[in-house]
């Protein structure tokens, strides 16, 4: 016992020194400014944005193919126009994009980012290229109760967790509750089931679900706050001077003439045309996808899952104390972390070491995570075998690994077959947490639609019917090999 | 050929925690021998057997097998020496998950590597002397009791073992089984098969074999040949035990 607890202490020691040396990776590369010459020698400028914010940022699907649009989308296309380099989009979510600049997935992060003083201390920030000012939503119902936000006083009002909109509801309204989500569809859905009373949002967000959503009144916020923090500005890694100020030149422009207003209108006409047919059906491609990916990420997670729990459950058997010792550590550890921290640590963590895709880290990190419990598993099953078989194959002289290859793993698999049936079918469902670095599962399409189609619950409806067709599906393929398996032997 | 030795054993000492298992045991297996291994339940028969093949680790003394000390070979020699030992067990142990026929092939293919063809005719070989050789493709769930142990001992012999080693093969039997089980190792014995069966079958002891070993409290208290242990035991215990089994004959 005090001999694993040594090795798990080790092993996080480990771990520890791992991420300092990231860490000190992360830091020594921003020493000296090279970030403008590395984008134009790349030829390629790469942002991050989180695409569920119209009018800032959304998908629409156009013709068939699905596309990241948007007032934003338009001032980095106008930023990589003047720098004479390509546009590269990367999705993710919100919380993520400051994290993705930092360690390196992107050259800058835009989505409709407010440079507070807090977000000024991690990150660099351009000039501010719009500042759509504040408001909030009320329901249509409401109007006659919530006429201006003196009304406000003692409501319960929503805000983006970790937002402008978040800090100034709670500081500016006397008496009020703050209810924190993280994404704003689920705060408008919020609203309109009468959860929360008004919700704290750019105008210009506002302004497009009033738009598109006949329930929901808009009234203006009437703070009056400075102009250095409420505006969106385009988010850079610290010590991007150089970069900086190259995209500052294409901000002041944008400025001078009010190319804002352009995009926002262009905006609007995509959000028109998104509009006109929110029926799920037309959104299948969209789900589609969702399902494609998550499908394929549960394929070679399982794979390599049970690759890696074999090899860590035969480890377990092995006479060498440091082997069993590293595989106890392993499954511990893994045990004891949550998988989101573990996909967050597969891709921004290590990912400033070697650079790997969103999709490959989601993969690593779900199989690694699952191969521990799948090891748990199979340990579980090789001890379920009766000693008398051991006995018999040794009694053949049988080597160890003919012995565990023909007489006990495929007797151990037998029986722990529906306890792994459980884990793959966990693993469907766990592998939603990838959509947090932007892999497009289902989860994360979900997201899409339900920004796409200003409608809450029938998108969640849609992709729980597809979660449970997956599974189920998956059940019965399960339950058909378990009894053959039976009739085997 | 007769006084080649096969195993000997030299001060064999067991203990299970601070349990003596077997004290000081001595003894020689001759090639063709068939030794029979009996006395009252406890005494540590069981054990004996597997400290032969090193299924246990005797804690002190020597297993010579051919001149060669098991209880100080490395595990990879170990296995070697093994295969040239068939063991056959009272609860069967054969491999469910597969065939009859894979369970008798599955040795002499991976360990001594013979060709398919020819081990799958060994195999039909020895299913044959057994009287099995319908059952080949058949799970061995799907066998009898007495059919299983039949099986097993076509297993082990598949390997083309230089002694058999015998764990009360007949205890988990339904009586109705046992003497298809019997008349397989008489034919064995009668071949010139070396033979160490731990048994309760005073009747098949008295008739097969070349020597009786009577073992209690974890030593062998005596040796002989059938008619004489069995007819003029000279051990207290030996007395008394065949004494109570010969009333049961």
């Amino acid at each position: 016992m005090k001999k694993s607890v040594k090795a798990i202490i080790q092993v996080i020691m480990m771990i520890t020194a791992l991420f300092t040396f990231t860490a000190w990776q992360a830091s020594s590369a921003s020493a000296a400014d090279n970030s403008l010459q590395r984008v134009k020698q790349r030829g390629e400028l790469i942002m991050v944005t989180s695409p569920d914010y119209p009018p800032y940022e959304f998908q629409v699907n156009k013709g068939g193919k699905s596309r990241i649009v948007g007032m934003d989308i338009d001032v980095a296309k106008k930023v990589a126009k003047d720098l004479h380099v390509k546009l590269v989009i990367k999705s993710m979510n919100f919380d993520s994009l400051l994290v993705a600049i930092q360690t390196g997935k992107a050259d800058m992060a835009i989505g409709g980012i407010n440079p507070t003083a807090t977000r000024r201390q991690s990150v660099d920030f351009s000039k501010i290229y719009y500042s759509g000012g504040q408001s909030f939503l009320i329901n249509s119902s409401d109007v006659n109760k919530y006429k201006s936000v003196k009304n406000l006083k003692g409501a319960t009002i929503g805000a983006q967790t970790g937002t402008l909109q978040y800090g100034l509801a709670k500081k500016k309204i006397p008496n009020s509750t703050v209810k924190g989500m993280d994404k704003s569809t689920d705060l408008v859905l919020a609203l309109k089931t009468h959860k929360i009373d008004a919700l704290g949002i750019e105008k210009p967000s506002a302004e497009a679900y009033v738009k598109n959503d006949p329930s929901l009144k808009m009234i203006p916020s009437g703070y009056h706050l400075n102009k250095n923090e409420v505006g969106a500005a385009i988010a850079f890694k610290k010590g991007s001077n150089s970069l900086v100020n190259a995209v500052n030149k294409s901000v002041d422009q944008i400025k001078q003439q009010h190319l804002t207003d352009q995009y926002l209108a262009s905006a609007g006409k995509y959000m028109k045309v998104n509009t006109v047919n929110t029926s799920m059906w037309h959104y299948w491609t969209y789900f589609a996808k969702g399902v494609e990916f998550t499908i394929l990420i549960s394929i070679v997670a399982t794979f390599f899952g049970v690759l890696i729990g074999v090899i860590l459950a035969l480890m377990r058997f092995s006479k060498q104390k440091w082997i069993r010792g590293l595989a106890i550590s392993y499954t511990e550890f893994i045990r004891g972390t949550p998988l989101m921290v573990q996909v967050m640590f597969v891709y921004f963590g290590i990912g400033v070491v070697v650079n790997i895709p969103a999709l490959i880290s989601g993969m690593i990190a779900v199989s690694l995570n699952s191969g521990a419990y799948v090891a748990e598993i199979i340990r579980g099953g090789i001890n379920s075998v009766a000693k008398g078989q051991t006995e018999a194959a040794e009694s053949l002289g049988l080597s160890k690994s003919d012995m565990m290859r023909f007489v006990i793993l495929p007797q151990a698999f037998k029986n722990i077959w529906p306890a792994l049936g459980n884990e793959f079918i966990s693993l469907i469902k766990e592998s939603s947490i990838v959509s947090i670095i932007g892999v497009t599962d289902l989860i994360y399409q979900l997201n899409i639609v339900r920004a796409d189609t200003y409608r809450g619950v029938i998108p969640i409806f849609v992709a729980m019917v597809l979660y449970f067709i997956m599974t189920f599906a998956l059940t019965r393929l399960l339950n058909h090999y378990e009894g053959k398996m039976k009739h085997a032997g | 050929m007769q006084d080649k030795k096969i195993l000997e054993v030299n001060h064999l000492s067991k203990k299970f925690g601070q349990t003596d298992v077997l004290k000081d045991i001595d003894g020689t297996v001759k090639s063709g021998q068939v030794i029979c291994v009996i006395g009252p339940s406890g005494a540590g028969k069981s054990t004996f057997l597997r400290c032969l093949n090193l299924l246990e680790k005797p804690t002190s003394g020597e297993v010579n097998f051919e001149g060669t000390d098991l209880t100080h070979v490395d595990d990879k020699h170990l296995v070697n020496l093994r295969e040239r030992m068939g063991m056959v067990f009272q609860s069967f142990n054969l491999f469910p998950n597969m065939t009859v026929l894979e369970n008798l092939k599955l040795a002499p293919v991976r360990v001594k590597h013979l060709s398919d063809e020819e081990a799958e005719k060994t195999a039909m070989h020895l299913l044959g002397l057994v009287g099995l050789e319908e059952k080949a493709h058949v799970y061995p769930s799907s066998l009898s009791g007495g059919q299983q142990q039949r099986v097993a001992i076509a297993r082990a012999l598949a390997m083309n073992p230089e002694v058999m080693l015998f764990d009360e093969p007949t205890s988990a039997l339904d009586p109705e089984m046992v003497g298809e089980v019997l008349e397989v190792m008489q034919k064995l014995a009668n071949e010139g098969m070396t033979m160490v069966v731990v048994t309760h079958e005073m009747g098949f002891a008295k008739e097969v074999a070349d020597e009786v070993w009577f073992m209690a409290d974890g030593y062998i208290l005596e040796k002989g040949k059938p008619e004489e242990l069995f007819d003029n035991p000279q051990n207290e215990r030996a007395k008394d035990f065949i004494g109570k089994i010969i009333q049961n004959v």
